[in-house]
């Protein structure tokens, strides 16, 4: 095939042809990890089809050669029969960018195919729920716009059969390639605007199956301290994006070790091996259907600040690394970061988790709106907290310590004007919501007044003022400035970045 | 064809306060295009009427203020018969708004090696990089706000003031991109708002 390839663990080809996602899923598969079923459009594909604005010859028939393929190996049936396959689509290209279509889950699932799938499971409420879900994830790609917003005239227009629905989503997956937004990043970030996007089309798990599914995320070591232990979420009996959206309320990653041990077992069995091949932390996206593990996303941890630092440390101590290489592992900018000041553990009360949007830590009373920020912050600190923000809020951020939403990115008004203020910012806690003037969160009830902890570079808001410290990888920073210092053979009094500096530039000159 | 009618300065001065929220006069004369002895005036009458108070040095709306803007300012653009193409402006307004905020955010923040770094301005040639997207963008606004303005006059005060936001900061008032009350992010997010309240859509 000139276009499509099946993801297995035999593909050669670079992440320029099939993508970084195609890429760590290949990498998963020669792991050995259990990878649900699928094949990648190529991204010459992707060039081809904006050049000419319709498919290259032959790229249909691949399409329905790779579904019959999928069909065999999954021993299902696309779009119908009594077995249906339902596929996910999702974008893939070198690099991710914002701008670039999201996933579209459970496509496949016609009316036809609903129905069989209901049949199969014997639980209708599930497979309609899977088809809602479908409808609404393919009319938010096509338009661009959120999963939750109202899509009724785009859901219409979704075609019933389910070949035509793959269709529409490879094309929905290159034309992304060129949203406005997409074309922004690029420019600002020397990427290239005519490298194109792969596109991934896997046999769906179902993590809304039963109450032995789900969906997280998972880094192999805590990615705000650096320290050895899994770290995550999880939500159990939900798909997909639930978990990184912030939509629904999730679980520590450690509740699986409970509900579900063999699940666990597989996850930390999976997060070593990963490691291993990468030789650093790790970040992987899991769904499990019936008690049944399965990867859908890999890549290595990308940690900063001091956790960059505890990483490299440890991970020579490991023997992974060298101190040369451990070195090197840790850029000079993110010594700035290990000085912001972090809420540590233990004994923290966490709230609930949110985007971190503005590094620090604000210590306030809670205030839900921009009046009562500005009379209470006469009595001393407040932390504003909105479900989201609007320039009516300016005031109450001026007078605020710190800010907290319920929606919104680190591209948000309120993260935007929060940096502009040098203010801590925790955005998109998405479960939170604000009641006239008390605020609802992680299943307790706060009223206006009672304090709370917002850490803007880990996106934690604790109950109360938990133990802030700033530079907590002491330790482990002092420890790797002594290796800078053996390499650089400066021991002159000097910054830490310069120390780390130096050793870079003696090692880079052997 | 008859031209649209100017909104009255007692409308604009309150309608200024439902966009920005708590402000001062100055910010409201910036907001309106007025001078700011005909703002005061104003808002000393709006206060005398109950909808506006003033309770700690800025000026901010009263309920009976924000109820009172909602009637007049949907009455002007049913009056108008605007609604259609505000509505259709927004909707393009709200394809440009993810833009706008991948903008402020890549002024503020530069990925260096890899890591999310406060933007210190100290690399003339990326802060040029995104100032020309910022300018790029700001033609394809003045486009929407030219529609609005064709309908409803005192939407023409946005492109002006965008514009000079831009001009400023690109003649080195690095502040008037996201950092300042008459920063281009600001004027924006007034725009926003704007738009919200005179279509009537809740938050």
């Amino acid at each position: 095939m000139r276009w499509v390839r099946p993801v297995s663990a035999g593909v050669a080809e670079t992440a320029d042809v099939i993508g970084a996602k195609a890429h760590g899923l290949v990498l998963l598969h020669r792991l050995g990890l259990p990878v649900p079923a699928g094949f990648v459009v190529t991204t010459p594909a992707c060039r081809e089809f904006l050049r000419t604005g319709s498919f290259p010859a032959g790229l249909a028939e691949e399409l329905r050669t790779a579904t019959a393929d999928l069909e065999t190996r999954t021993g299902r049936r696309f779009g119908g029969g009594d077995r249906p396959l339902a596929v996910s689509v999702r974008s893939g290209a070198g690099v991710s960018m914002p701008g670039m279509m999201s996933t579209i889950l459970n496509l496949g699932l016609t009316t036809e195919a609903t129905a069989a799938l209901a049949a199969e499971t014997g639980d209708p409420l599930f497979a309609t729920a899977s088809r809602r879900r479908f409808l609404s994830s393919f009319a938010s790609a096509l338009t661009g716009t959120d999963v939750d917003a109202p899509h009724a005239d785009t859901e219409a227009s979704i075609p019933e059969d389910a070949a035509d629905q793959l269709t529409l989503a490879v094309r929905a997956v290159f034309s992304s390639w060129n949203t406005p937004r997409a074309r922004t990043y690029r420019r600002l970030h020397d990427i290239a605007d005519d490298l194109g996007t792969a596109a991934i089309v896997q046999a769906m798990v179902f993590g809304n199956r039963d109450g032995r599914s789900g969906t997280g995320v998972a880094f192999s070591r805590d990615p705000n301290t650096g320290e050895h232990v899994p770290f995550g979420d999880v939500l159990f009996e939900r798909q997909g994006e639930d978990v990184v959206s912030g939509r629904a309320p999730t679980l520590p990653l450690r509740a699986l070790a409970d509900r579900e041990p063999a699940v666990w077992a597989g996850l930390l069995d999976a997060l070593r091996r990963i490691e291993a091949h990468y030789r650093d932390a790790c970040y992987v996206e899991f769904t499990f259907q019936a008690g049944e593990l399965w990867f859908l996303q890999v890549r290595p941890g990308r940690f900063t600040g001091a956790a960059a630092v505890r990483v490299a440390t440890d991970l020579a101590d490991e023997g992974v690394l060298t101190r040369d290489e451990a070195l090197l592992r840790v850029s000079p900018h993110h010594l700035e970061h290990v000085r912001t000041p972090r809420i540590v553990a233990p004994d923290v009360d966490v709230l609930t988790r949110g985007v971190g949007a503005c590094p620090g830590v604000a210590v306030g009373r809670v205030a839900t709106t921009t009046d009562a920020a500005v009379r209470m912050a006469a009595d001393g600190p407040v932390v504003l907290v909105r479900p989201e923000t609007s320039p009516h809020d300016m005031r109450g951020l001026a007078a605020a310590t710190g800010v907290l939403t319920a929606r919104g990115g680190p591209a948000s008004h309120a993260a935007v004007v929060a940096r502009a203020m040098g203010k801590p910012a925790v955005v998109g806690a998405g479960d939170l919501t604000v009641d006239g003037t008390s605020i609802r969160v992680g299943g307790r009830t706060l009223g206006e007044g009672a304090t709370i902890t917002i850490d803007g570079t880990s996106g934690e808001v604790a109950l109360g003022r938990p133990r802030v410290a700033t530079g907590a990888a002491d330790a482990h920073l002092h420890r790797l400035l002594a290796w800078a210092d053996d390499v650089s053979g400066d021991r002159s009094a000097r910054g830490e970045a310069q120390r780390l500096r130096d050793a870079h530039a003696a090692l880079r000159r052997d | 064809m008859t031209r649209p009618p100017e909104t009255g300065t007692d409308l604009l001065v309150l309608h200024a306060l439902r966009c920005c929220g708590y402000c001062g006069v100055a910010r409201v004369a910036a907001a309106t295009g007025l001078d700011e002895p005909t703002v005061e005036s104003d808002l000393i009458d709006l206060a005398v009427a109950g909808h506006v108070v003033r309770p700690s040095g800025a000026w901010g709306l009263t309920e009976a203020g924000r109820a009172e803007d909602a009637r007049r300012i949907t009455d002007e653009l049913e009056t108008a018969g605007a609604r259609p193409v505000v509505t259709a402006a927004y909707e393009r307004f709200l394809e440009l708004n993810p833009e706008l905020l991948d903008l402020c955010t890549a002024w503020q923040l530069r990925p260096v090696d890899g890591v999310p770094t406060v933007n210190r301005h100290d690399d003339p040639s990326y802060d040029a990089r995104v100032l020309d997207l910022f300018a790029d963008l700001d033609r394809r606004l003045a486009l929407v706000c030219a529609d609005l303005s064709a309908v409803l006059p005192r939407f023409a005060r946005y492109p002006a003031r965008l514009t000079a936001a831009l001009d400023r900061a690109t003649a080195g008032e690095l502040e008037l991109v996201t950092d300042d009350i008459a920063s281009y992010h600001t004027v924006w997010a007034e725009l926003h708002e704007d738009l919200l309240a005179t279509l009537g859509i809740p938050r």
